[in-house]
């Protein structure tokens, strides 16, 4: 009883912390004119770190690298929840290795989405680039539009959802993992049909969807297309796609 | 004391720790998740000779089970965690596994994880293939897609252990068989409905109570002849002359307050019963010194 009443006090404060706290936000104040890398700003990087000590981060490991304040305005205080305002193509990487918390992406992004990713949840309300979620091997990313070439490269696990299209070579090299389509890819070679089936685990991811602020939370039809992939790299992987 | 006319014996029911585990079985329908769950709570009454003590705890409808699909929630009671760890797995393997559409998954937390669909992945011959799911509470966790003939076998990775009680009981003594045991099916009929209890016996109920020791030197267990009709006149006997048949009930749960609930809630519906011809409502013990636990009935019935 008492163990029980300390838990829920302990929660009741975890609960406090997080609603008193808001997400880190990176609005994107001009369109740069070269590809951005956005890998450092992760929950992984950020945490624990001040306003200003991000805002004076580094974007690149050089001597004359742009600094996030260069061309963000930050606000917010909790590095688990990192949100990029105005985003656009431009911004490569963001979410790179990233293990744990959640990334909100308001529009567009860049190439590398999620790229060697081991956690979390990254939601794109937009377009992502090539090779979203290359090495990718855990977690979850959702994207609301278009997702471009190669996407799921390499991926040894994860999941990714593309609700729009996707470009040429998606799930190429892929180990295992399961990339989830809206729209009939057109796919090559080396990935197979499987047929159409009805799968019981659907249920359980759609319902994890849920709560995150994309269209995916309101798919309920757990049939689907289903093509194993990529037989050059075993074939555990699975590319779905939603009838 | 008395209630209703029946008398409630000053004794109590002596039960033991045990170790248990709840696991969701859910399937297409409720038909075809009673098939798989009656297949793996077989042949588990009792811990002396099953390994496990296991019964179907009550039906869940779609938004209580993970996967949205109607189920129902068994319980598995053993002596050591070992036994239960075993007993688990082989009987996922035989009994959910084999069942058409048919689902599992953990039914309870705990810091001890114990193997559900763990071992049996293997099964899929490589094809099987795991997803790390975020749950309501924000943990991750583990399911294995495993692909069978009637289309994908999914099973939750682990579930929980817990320390729970199993022994609890009571004795029904009436003037005849079918008074005992009409009296027996209202008392689990209403039992049924608390949580956390399991009466593993067929139908929840046992005839054939045993006393602990034999006189045959390889039986550790032998009938419990105090509370045999037919053999009043020939050993020291608890029975009165107007008894003619005993049922006993026995009740295994999470905790001592479920057991003891359990308790009070089936007494209470035989007291309630009209005309039952049930004289006495005794429990079964070994004297104190075995278990840990004692179930006094009149405490448990209100009176200290």
């Amino acid at each position: 009883m008492v163990a029980s009443l300390g838990h829920i006090i302990l929660s009741c404060i975890r609960l406090w912390v997080k609603i008193s706290m808001t997400a880190l936000t990176f609005t994107l104040k001009t369109v740069p004119a070269f590809k951005l890398n956005c890998a450092r700003l992760t929950p992984n990087n950020l945490a624990g770190l001040s306003l200003t000590q991000i805002k004076s981060l580094n974007l690149l490991n050089t001597k004359n690298s742009a600094k996030v304040a260069d061309f963000f305005d930050v606000t917010g205080d909790n590095a688990e929840h990192i949100i990029f305002k105005n985003s656009n193509v431009q911004l490569n990487f963001i979410g790179h290795k990233m293990s744990h918390g959640h990334i909100t992406i308001e529009r567009d992004c860049g190439d590398f989405l999620g790229a060697q990713m081991q956690g979390g949840t990254i939601v794109c309300t937009g377009n992502a680039g090539d090779r979203v979620a290359d090495l990718m091997r855990r977690g979850l990313i959702l994207i609301d539009e278009n997702a471009g070439d190669y996407c799921g490269s390499r991926m040894l696990a994860g999941t990714i959802g593309v609700y729009g299209g996707i470009g040429k070579y998606a799930g190429f090299g892929m180990k295992r993992g399961t990339l989830l389509l809206k729209n009939q890819p057109n796919l090559h070679a080396t990935i197979q049909d499987c047929g159409i089936h009805t799968l019981p685990f659907l249920a359980l991811l759609f319902q994890s969807f849920g709560i995150l602020p994309s269209k995916f939370s309101s798919i309920k039809s757990q049939r689907v297309q289903r093509f194993a992939g990529d037989l050059a790299c075993n074939g555990n992987g699975e590319i779905l796609v939603l009838m | 004391m008395q209630i209703n006319g029946i008398q409630i014996d000053d004794t109590f029911a002596e039960a033991f720790n045990m170790r248990a585990t709840r696991v969701i079985v859910t399937a297409l329908n409720l038909k075809w998740a009673y098939h798989a769950a009656n297949a793996m709570t077989g042949f588990a009454t009792s811990v002396i000779g099953c390994g496990v003590e296991a019964g179907i705890e009550r039906e869940l409808s779609a938004n209580e089970t993970p996967d949205g699909r109607l189920g129902v929630s068994v319980l598995l009671f053993a002596m050591a965690s070992k036994v239960l760890m075993q007993q688990l797995e082989t009987r996922m393997g035989q009994c959910i596994l084999t069942c058409p559409t048919a689902a599992a998954f953990s039914g309870i937390e705990s810091e001890d994880q114990i193997n559900l669909g763990k071992h049996l992945r293997y099964f899929g011959d490589g094809y099987q293939t795991s997803k790390l799911i975020p749950s309501n509470d924000g943990k991750a966790k583990r399911y294995w897609r495993i692909p069978v003939m009637d289309g994908e076998f999914l099973v939750q990775e682990t579930t929980g252990m817990v320390r729970a009680i199993g022994g609890g009981n009571f004795l029904i003594l009436a003037t005849s068989q079918t008074a005992a045991l009409n009296a027996a099916e209202t008392a689990i009929d209403a039992m049924k409905q608390v949580p956390n209890v399991i009466m593993p016996f067929p139908g929840g109920v046992v005839r054939s109570g045993s006393k602990v020791g034999s006189k045959y030197p390889k039986m550790f267990a032998s009938t419990n002849d105090a509370f045999c009709p037919t053999l009043k006149g020939l050993v020291q006997t608890e029975l009165s002359d107007d008894i003619e048949s005993v049922m006993e009930i026995v009740i295994d749960g999470l905790t001592f307050d479920d057991i003891a609930k359990a308790m009070k809630v089936g007494i209470e519906a035989i007291c309630a019963l009209k005309n039952s011809s049930v004289k006495r409502i005794s429990a079964g013990n070994y004297g104190g010194k075995l278990g840990p636990h004692h179930f006094k009935l009149h405490q448990i019935m209100g009176e200290n």
